[in-house]
């Protein structure tokens, strides 16, 4: 590990006109992952700009009634939030779904977002990574590749996002909030993480020195029926194998509504936009979910050890849309 | 007597653990320390062209680096059990040549960690490499060699009686089956760290987590040509082990032969990552499983061959039937023991090894004859009973299988099986129910341990054996309270340091009917040094005479008996699991053990040494499997993000029931060893249970999600 400096923010526009300074500074708020990554050698950081003491710790209503979270909300109080308890009740699950209590306690919202990739190959210095080293190539493709990626990746690297959290705020059409030296933008949150293409060392679409200041979701009443259901090698402190987070809206004997949002299968949470749309009008069976789970999986393209994942996954999709449909709670 | 033994008693050593007071290997502090950081190798198979050690030495706070090029002179231990053993027989940076990923092959030794840390990961390192085989399927066997080293001779390979192919053309009923188990990695909480500390060149003291003192002081003393006094090993507490602990690991002799280079304190900690591939591990297995009985399920032909794997400098071969001729008798028996040589990690003893692979097999092949035959694995089990190990010869001398299996039986509701698979629901989950049953072998050593009666009224033991975690402290101070008539509270036990009597190992189960019986001896030695009835007597005679102490050493040994005997634990599991089917979700959801362990002596301890065995044999089950990139040889499973061990979540009320009665022809106090019989048949448990919830035979562990799907 270098050397690195350390220092407070005492506001959003000195700590990001430091960043900008210093191309090699990086913000740390909880640390849960990027000190990790350190301790690894895989972030080397000249400089932490700790903006953990800035005042971005509130949760309010919108004047359209969604919920605006502060970025430096931690994921302990988000999850236990009255109001995202009773109207993104997934939103809180996939929080739960995720991490320890004591983890939970320290990482926000922002770091959240920002967390890399689990691949054993990135994490390791002992292998070439195009994430890490772009360049060097991905080991992972012809490797032991079982967790990694059956949608969307590229020949230069198949690492998945590992955020719980982020399935759920894909499914919600949440925005995120960033703020750089140009000023502040809204990204939506399906645009923030990008898959892997030939930049494999870029995870999301933040600009440097820019900093996510909020997340902010929609009015959404059917979230109240929305589902997580995160599969994996153990009950409790693992990250998803597959994990979707669901919701479906009902009008009559009519889906009117339905979002589907994957994890543990992309360098992104993935938003299965064709079940979606296909959802729409459909009669809420057993058959319709199927077709719909089909659909989310069709351009999957498995690996030597994570062909099972496809199957998973249409399965867990058609039980998280069959509990939504029925109103929603634990898949 | 005043009847502490087989009472709870709460271990001696908690609040110190949980407060942060017992010091482990790695926390003694000493003036003047330095620490280093080991290098590893960044291929699996090859040669060191050049390490720039000049780069390296100029890094900030690095005092200096050893590489094979200027590796202090060590001696080749005789490694003979008795005074010296050593996990890998080549020595740290022998020569120039990589057998595996992440093998050692430098120390740096600087200021502080972090700076040792960063240079070695700097280092510039040149290297030939050359292929590489860290996959079984493509390795070649050959008929494996004693277990581990010359002088450990317990098991050999091959074996025959009767004559299998014979007996089984004639059968009626006969099953083949094949069973897979992953590479496992002993994973203690603690990680593997020592502090050496030398007296000039002819006196060093190291600090090191290990399972048995006396030996490891011995090796110290070997491999630096010093006579044993003049090591001391000190190691007080010891954070899990599981077999991996128990002697000098590369890193151990590179550390103290770097301190004495520099003439300082010197600190070097396993990363959690370098663990995986310099500390041990349990070799994957392969096994096939051949049984023939009659229709009533008489065993008429059993083998069980096994293949495993070792590194390219060690012997180790994971005994998988060593527990085959002890459970079920079978007139006709053939074993085999197959080793092939990949470019992995030395592979060790882990929490009864070879026996919880080998049980795998047999206990899911001796369920999958039940279904064959029809009949319940219960009564199965109960007919095929031997009463001698139809290897070593000797009648067991006590065996309280049966009890086992009917208490068991009872406890769980049992009869209410329904016998069919996928009979039972709960909602729409399938219900399961499995059972397997457990052995372990009763091992017993020589030890000593040295009681001091002081004017305060408390008595003092003393005594080299450690507590890894398994209660060590309360069973010692137990025993000596039984035995002096004293309450728990005014014993106070000292263990852990090569300056008090040889306590002996802490492996093989066996720390308890080793050092209890040396324990029970020094106090009536005591007793009759203070012409004493009890205790209360000789601290009356303390005071009267103004002495300021009696003490006495006493010691116990195996004596004939294992010539007519053979010394074993039973037992047995009931569990149930729930499979959400459609999801690959599968949920253990009861448990229960049963447990002939002879004389329990703390109820509360050896309880909890079946339940942390049972929660291991889960994670077996269904998570634990480490993994090497085919194309490097690198462990791609490193760390304990990687390598999943249970969480509490996955763990259900393990509920342990003890039926066994005192083994007196073993040790005067009758007590068998609890360490390892836990782990014994969970996995296969499991196995079965899965199998009659969703009529799926799996026969690879861990039983992960892709195989449930």
């Amino acid at each position: 590990m270098k050397n690195f400096t350390y220092g407070r923010a005492s506001s959003v526009e000195e700590v990001i006109e430091q960043a900008n300074r210093d191309r090699n500074a990086m913000y740390i708020a909880g640390g849960t992952n990027l000190v990790d990554r350190m301790k690894a050698f895989l972030d080397e950081p000249s400089q932490l700009l700790d903006i953990s003491r800035l005042e971005m710790q509130s949760i309010e209503r919108t004047q359209d009634g969604g919920l605006r979270i502060d970025a430096l909300v931690t994921n302990t109080d988000l999850a236990n939030n009255a109001n995202v308890r009773r109207d993104y009740p997934l939103l809180s699950r996939a929080i739960l779904a995720g991490a320890s209590q004591q983890i939970r306690n320290m990482a926000t919202v922002g770091g959240n977002l920002m967390q890399r990739t689990r691949c054993a190959y990135y994490y390791d210095t002992a292998f070439a990574c195009n994430k890490r080293q772009p360049g060097t190539g991905c080991p992972a493709i012809n490797g032991i590749n079982r967790i990694h990626a059956i949608l969307g990746a590229s020949d230069r690297c198949v690492a998945v996002n590992p955020s719980d959290m982020s399935v759920a705020l894909a499914a919600l059409d949440a925005t995120v909030e960033v703020q750089g030296e140009q000023g502040q933008r809204d990204i939506p949150f399906v645009d923030f993480h990008r898959l892997p293409g030939d930049t494999p060392e870029r995870d999301t679409n933040l600009e440097p020195g820019e900093l996510i200041t909020a997340v902010v979701l929609p009015p959404m009443a059917f979230a109240q029926s929305g589902v997580y259901l995160k599969l994996r090698d153990r009950a409790s402190y693992a990250f998803a194998l597959v994990s979707v987070a669901a919701a479906v809206e009902l009008s009559g004997d009519q889906i009117s509504t339905a979002r589907i949002a994957l994890g543990g299968v992309a360098h992104k949470p993935w938003r299965a936009s064709e079940a979606e749309a296909f959802l729409q009008g459909q009669t809420p069976n057993q058959s319709t979910f199927e077709q719909a789970a089909d659909i989310a999986l069709q351009e999957a393209q498995p690996l030597a050890y994570n062909a099972f994942k496809v199957d998973l996954s249409r399965r867990a999709i058609r039980r998280a849309l069959a509990v939504s449909s029925r109103g929603g709670g634990i898949a | 007597m005043n009847q502490i033994i087989g009472t709870s008693v709460s271990r001696k050593d908690g609040r110190a653990k949980v407060t942060g007071t017992a010091t482990y290997g790695a926390e003694h502090q000493l003036p003047d320390l330095v620490h280093g950081y080991l290098i590893t190798a960044k291929i699996a198979n090859g040669r060191i062209l050049n390490i720039d050690t000049q780069a390296i030495e100029r890094s900030p706070g690095v005092m200096a680096v050893f590489t094979h090029e200027n590796m202090p002179r060590v001696f080749t231990p005789t490694n003979d059990w008795a005074n010296s053993q050593i996990y890998e027989t080549r020595l740290p940076l022998a020569d120039d040549r990589v057998h595996y990923g992440g093998q050692i092959i430098g120390l740096v030794v600087a200021d502080t960690l972090e700076r040792a840390r960063d240079a070695a990961h700097s280092a510039a390192i040149e290297y030939q490499e050359e292929p590489v085989l860290v996959t079984a399927e493509n390795a070649t066997y050959e008929d494996s060699p004693p277990w581990f080293g010359e002088d450990f001779q317990f098991q050999e390979g091959t074996f025959e009686t009767g004559d299998f192919a014979v007996a089984a053309a004639d059968a009626p009923t006969t099953l083949e089956a094949t069973y897979n188990t992953e590479t496992e990695l002993n994973s203690p909480m603690e990680p593997h760290a020592l502090v050496a500390h030398w007296q000039g060149n002819d006196s060093v003291t190291v600090y090191e987590p290990t399972q048995w003192v006396r030996v490891s002081q011995g090796t110290y003393a070997e491999l630096f040509g010093l006579p044993t006094e003049r090591v001391r090993v000190v190691s007080p507490y010891v954070g899990g082990a599981f077999g991996a602990k128990a002697f000098p690991w590369p890193h151990g002799i590179l550390c103290v032969a770097a301190a004495r280079e520099l003439q300082r304190p010197l600190k070097v900690v396993v990363s959690r990552r370098q663990m995986t591939a310099n500390t041990g591990h349990r070799s994957q297995t392969e096994q096939t499983v051949r049984l023939a009985a009659n229709t009533d399920g008489q065993l008429i032909a059993l083998e069980h061959t096994a293949r495993t794997c070792t590194s390219p400098v060690e012997v180790f071969s994971e005994p998988c039937t060593a527990v085959t001729p002890v459970m079920y008798a079978t007139p006709n028996l053939r074993l085999g023991q197959e080793l092939a040589v990949l470019n992995v990690g030395t592979p060790t003893f882990m929490r009864a090894p070879g026996e919880a692979p080998g049980m795998f097999a047999l206990e899911s092949a001796m369920d999958e004859l039940a279904w064959e035959l029809g009949l319940d694995p219960v009564e199965l089990r109960l007919r095929n009973e031997t009463q001698e190990h139809q290897r070593r010869g000797g009648v067991f001398s006590t065996k309280n299988f049966a009890a086992c299996l009917s208490t068991g039986a009872e406890q769980f509701g049992w009869s209410q099986r329904q016998m069919q698979p996928r009979s039972q629901q709960q909602g729409d989950r399938l219900v399961g129910w499995g059972m397997a049953a457990a052995t372990f072998p009763g091992y017993r050593g020589a030890a000593m341990a040295k009681v001091r009666l002081l004017p305060d009224e408390t008595a003092h033991v003393l005594t080299s054996a450690n507590d890894m975690g398994t209660g060590a402290y309360t069973m010692v101070a137990m025993t000596a309270a039984e035995n002096l008539g004293l309450p728990v509270e005014q014993v106070r036990v000292e263990i852990g340091d090569s300056i008090m009597p040889d306590g002996g190992l802490a492996g093989g189960s066996q720390m308890t009917a080793t050092l209890a019986p040396a324990v029970m001896n020094a106090c009536q030695a005591v007793l009759e040094t203070a012409n004493a009835e009890n205790a209360q007597q000789a601290f009356a005679s303390l005071q009267e005479s103004g002495r300021a102490a009696y003490e006495a050493t006493g010691s116990a040994a195996p004596g004939e008996e294992g010539t007519e005997f053979t010394f074993q634990s039973w037992g047995a599991h009931f569990c149930e699991v729930t499979v959400d089917e459609d999801i690959a979700r599968l949920q253990i959801t009861r448990w229960v053990s049963v447990m002939d362990i002879g004389r329990v002596l703390n109820a509360k301890t050896a309880a909890s040494q079946i339940r942390g065995g049972v929660i291991m044999g889960i994670g077996s089950a269904l998570m634990e499997e480490c993994h090497f990139d085919p194309a490097s040889g690198h462990p791609v499973v490193y760390d304990l993000a990687t390598y999943h061990v249970p969480a509490h979540a996955d763990i259900p009320r393990i509920e342990v029931t003890f039926v066994g009665e005192p083994d007196l022809n073993f040790n005067p106090m009758g007590v068998r060893g609890a360490g390892e019989i836990g782990i014994m048949g969970v996995a296969p448990a499991v196995a079965n249970a899965v199998y009659h919830a969703t009529g799926k035979r799996i026969r690879s562990l861990p039983i992960i999600p892709d195989k449930i799907i």
